[in-house]
């Protein structure tokens, strides 16, 4: 069993986890589901991976020996826009999974998930289906209303500009956090089952800040750094 | 006013200290009072207007009471009313026509109370038809041209018949007959100082009554600016007032205008009391009678009593109050030393001077040509105090200005305060609040994490391998995203919890193959509770896990249905979430082994207590078919933990 692209070759994907068991847990996991892996323990041997082509995926640990997985995602972004990236994570708190969102993933994995999940999951994200979990919609909706309600102290977290969604984005938002499934959510929105994924993708790229100058400029707009 | 009194002294130094205190004050005054005498009378002296003495007639002769004698003016007559018989001056002045360049005319500087002048047996001036330069308290003077047809070369005969009914005795100063462009200076002169000065004065005296009235009628509570205008507006109807000439018939105003000075000087005394601050004692009203006599006389009696009265009662009357105002002054000078009442008391000495010096002229014991000049001092000295009092308002409101400022200053300054302190008391109320959510994290972890990691532990001690350390461990990890779950701010929605929860539990059955159904049966979920704290959330998350975790260890389900709905109870709507599954129960489950029993019954007592901490109702039913789980929420969340202890 050999999961392949649209090209027909076996999809790479790039695994950075510094933790050795939780780094073998993962790349059994996948190696089973028949991807292909290369794995790098710090952000250098993952620079150098990368100096011989591009993975179809990245999944990257944030606390790096070297580094933050967050410069490797930007990285990323930059050099190979179409490479889908996702971020390992302990607990899946906003904290880290939002800061990852910002620079260009589109998901997040579960250190512990079981080794199904895991595969589902990357498929998934292959074919174009974000994933995204109840209190990390939360977190952006409760954002969205931060900012309507115009709040005098900044929002703890970090920083996300919500300004690009529309309303019926966070009507699915408000959905996923309040525990519907994405059929339940397409119904009640009308909207079609299979839609429901392509919007949260569209939700994750627009919460991202593509380059130092529209940073500084949305944060201008949402008014948290006053010229 | 009252605040300026307010301002005086209160503590009275006692004894000998007193005395000196009192001494070194009033020598001071009473030396300066002295100055100012002289000062007045040396101005009394240089306000004598000077007369073109070379054109002077003195040289009269007198017929009265049917004799005639040769007199020199200027002369006072031995009658108080002489209308039957006015007595008649004769002179005679030399007329050279190739000296006279221009017309010439006759000049009366003073007399009292009317004249009626004749040149060569042909009046050429009646005073007795104006009626403002009869009165006796005015030194009005007059002048008539006389027609050149009237002269003859050589003598000349000029008469002058005095008109005089009282108060005071007649009088007729020297007569100057000449050339009309010598003689008119001086008229001028006398015009100016007694004719126009006192119009000037009285129209101010007008203008500050009118002021003063309206200050008043806005601040009734200081009656000294209401006590000032009326004696400004006697003394402006007293001015203006025509008199009419005897013997036209007695009006009853002339009663009014003699009543006016006493009115008018008790007054004045009323307002030197008020204006230091002083209670105006009730024996005071004493000083008005009279007054009020002269007046009530006036409109019931004939002429000359009322006149008579006036002399008797009413100029002494006069003198005292101007008196009782200078001993008023002197005692505010001790007790105030201020610049207000060292310049009221200088003006009162003025006015008492003139006041002086006008009742020896009346008793003839000075010769001054009746000039009259207390009037006029006492019109200079009222428009002084006027326009001090309105100065003083204007000060006064501007003190308001500036308290007002004060008071903006000093509400910014305690509202500053009040913000620190409120800054301050949240910042309290917040960190009391982090120290009790930490508490309580503290305890949650303890709760379940803790002891989850320590069975971790005590598994791997004993060589345990794989599943039992798996779950152990696993069940530890959702822990630790339940309680940080927790914490995010849901804003009282506990939907947004329970959908976290949906996935964690989804996450839990999928191995085990058991489907979770989702079901929320009305539309917006659960109730919202703005009071719901991140411990609520926990406890009862930790029910549901209790619940499903039950029924994957224990009951063998295949099916966990989760339904959420909002029932309305007779207190309003509350929440319901019930937990079922299809397996065995734990009742025919917990006689299997005894082990299982014990932690069963253990899960259940916990349920139960969580239930109670957060105010929730748990009602629990197991049978063969299924377990059924329902959690009744409270309409409010407990402020504090109910099995807290």
């Amino acid at each position: 069993m050999s999961e392949q692209g649209e090209t027909g070759d076996p999809i790479t994907i790039l695994l950075v986890e510094d933790d050795a068991p939780t780094c073998w847990r993962l790349q059994d996991a996948l190696v089973k589901a028949g991807y292909e892996v290369r794995s790098a323990g710090t952000l250098g041997e993952a620079r150098s991976a990368l100096a011989s082509g591009a993975p179809r995926v990245l999944l990257t640990d944030l606390r790096l020996p070297d580094g933050h997985g967050v410069e490797l995602i930007r990285e990323m972004r930059q050099r190979f826009p179409d490479t889908e990236i996702m971020v390992i994570s302990a607990l899946g708190d906003e904290e880290s999974v939002i800061s990852a969102i910002t620079v260009g993933a589109t998901g997040y994995l579960l250190k512990d998930a079981f080794p199904t999940d895991i595969a589902t999951t990357v498929r998934d994200l292959v074919a174009g289906h974000s994933p995204i979990s109840a209190s990390i919609a939360r977190f952006i909706v409760r954002r969205t209303q931060g900012v309507a309600q115009n709040s005098a102290e900044p929002p703890r977290g970090p920083a996300l500009n919500t300004a690009r969604l529309t309303p019926r984005e966070i009507d699915i938002l408000w959905g996923i956090a309040k525990g519907f499934s994405y059929a339940e959510i397409a119904s009640h929105l009308g909207l079609s089952r299979q839609t429901v994924p392509g919007h949260i993708k569209n939700i994750y790229r627009k919460l991202e800040v593509h380059t130092r100058s529209e940073a500084v400029f949305e944060a201008v707009q949402q008014g948290l750094i006053k010229l | 006013m009252s605040e300026i009194a307010a301002k005086a002294p209160a503590k009275a130094p006692a004894g000998p200290a007193r005395r000196r205190l009192l001494a070194a004050r009033l020598v001071p005054y009473l030396l300066l009072q002295a100055l100012i005498v002289i000062v007045t009378l040396l101005g009394l002296r240089l306000l004598q207007p000077n007369d073109p003495e070379d054109f002077a007639l003195s040289d009269f002769s007198v017929r009265e009471n049917g004799l005639t004698r040769p007199v020199a003016l200027p002369h006072f007559t031995t009658s108080r009313d002489s209308l039957a018989d006015p007595p008649l001056y004769t002179g005679a002045f030399t007329f050279r026509r190739e000296d006279a360049t221009a017309g010439w005319s006759v000049f009366l500087p003073r007399f009292s109370n009317a004249v009626e002048v004749a040149v060569n047996g042909v009046v050429v001036l009646d005073s007795r038809r104006d009626a403002n330069a009869n009165r006796p308290d005015r030194n009005t003077p007059q002048i008539a041209s006389i027609p050149a047809s009237l002269l003859r070369e050589g003598g000349n005969e000029i008469t002058v018949r005095l008109f005089v009914w009282g108060p005071l005795k007649g009088f007729l100063d020297t007569v100057y007959v000449g050339p009309d462009a010598a003689l008119r200076p001086a008229y001028e002169t006398r015009t100016l100082l007694f004719v126009t000065l006192p119009v000037v004065f009285s129209a101010w005296q007008a203008i500050l009554a009118v002021i003063l009235a309206i200050m008043w009628l806005m601040r009734r509570r200081e009656p000294v600016y209401g006590v000032l205008a009326v004696a400004m507006v006697l003394g402006v109807v007293q001015a203006f007032a025509q008199a009419p000439v005897p013997p036209a018939n007695a009006s009853r105003l002339s009663a009014v205008l003699l009543a006016s000075a006493p009115i008018e000087s008790a007054l004045v005394v009323v307002f030197g009391v008020l204006f230091f601050g002083w209670r105006w004692p009730r024996y005071g009203t004493l000083l008005f009678m009279p007054g009020i006599l002269v007046f009530v006389v006036g409109l019931i009696g004939g002429p000359p009593l009322p006149r008579i009265l006036f002399l008797v009662l009413g100029i002494p009357t006069v003198g005292l109050c101007l008196f009782l105002m200078a001993c008023v002054t002197a005692a505010a000078v001790v007790r105030r030393q201020d610049a207000a009442s060292f310049t009221i008391g200088c003006a009162v000495t003025i006015v008492l001077v003139c006041w002086i010096q006008d009742m020896l002229t009346v008793l003839e014991i000075t010769s001054n040509d009746r000039i009259f000049v207390s009037r006029l001092s006492y019109s200079a000295m009222l428009v002084a105090i006027g326009a001090g009092l309105t100065w003083r308002f204007a000060r006064a409101l501007n003190q308001v200005d500036s308290f007002a400022g004060q008071l903006v200053t000093r509400v910014r300054e305690a509202e500053e305060r009040l913000k620190a302190s409120f800054a301050r008391e949240e910042e309290r109320a917040r960190a009391a609040a982090l120290a009790n959510e930490r508490t309580r994290l503290m305890r949650d972890l303890h709760d379940g994490l803790g002891g989850q990691l320590v069975s971790i532990v005590a598994l791997s001690e004993r060589g345990h391998e794989g599943a039992t350390i798996t779950d152990a461990a696993r069940a530890a990890l959702k822990d630790l995203r339940l309680v940080i779950d927790s914490m995010d701010d849901i804003g009282g929605d506990l939907m947004l919890a329970l959908g976290s929860w949906r996935e964690r539990a989804t996450a839990q059955l999928r191995p085990h193959d058991i489907a979770l159904d989702w079901r929320v049966a009305t539309p917006q979920g659960l109730p919202l509770h703005s009071e719901l704290r991140p411990w609520h959330v926990i406890q009862i998350v930790r029910i549901l896990d209790e619940a499903v975790t039950n029924a994957v260890k224990h009951a063998q389900a295949r099916h966990v249905a989760v339904t959420i709905e909002t029932r309305d109870g007779s207190d309003g709507p509350y929440g319901m979430i019930s937990v079922a599954d299809d397996g065995r129960g734990f009742a025919s489950a917990g006689n299997s082994t005894a082990a299982g029993a014990g932690q069963t019954a253990r899960g259940l007592r916990n349920m139960r207590s969580r239930a109670t901490r957060c105010g929730a109702a748990l009602d629990l039913s197991s049978d063969a078919s299924g377990t059924r789980v329902q959690l009744q929420l409270p309409q409010r969340f407990p402020d504090s933990d109910m099995a807290a202890g």
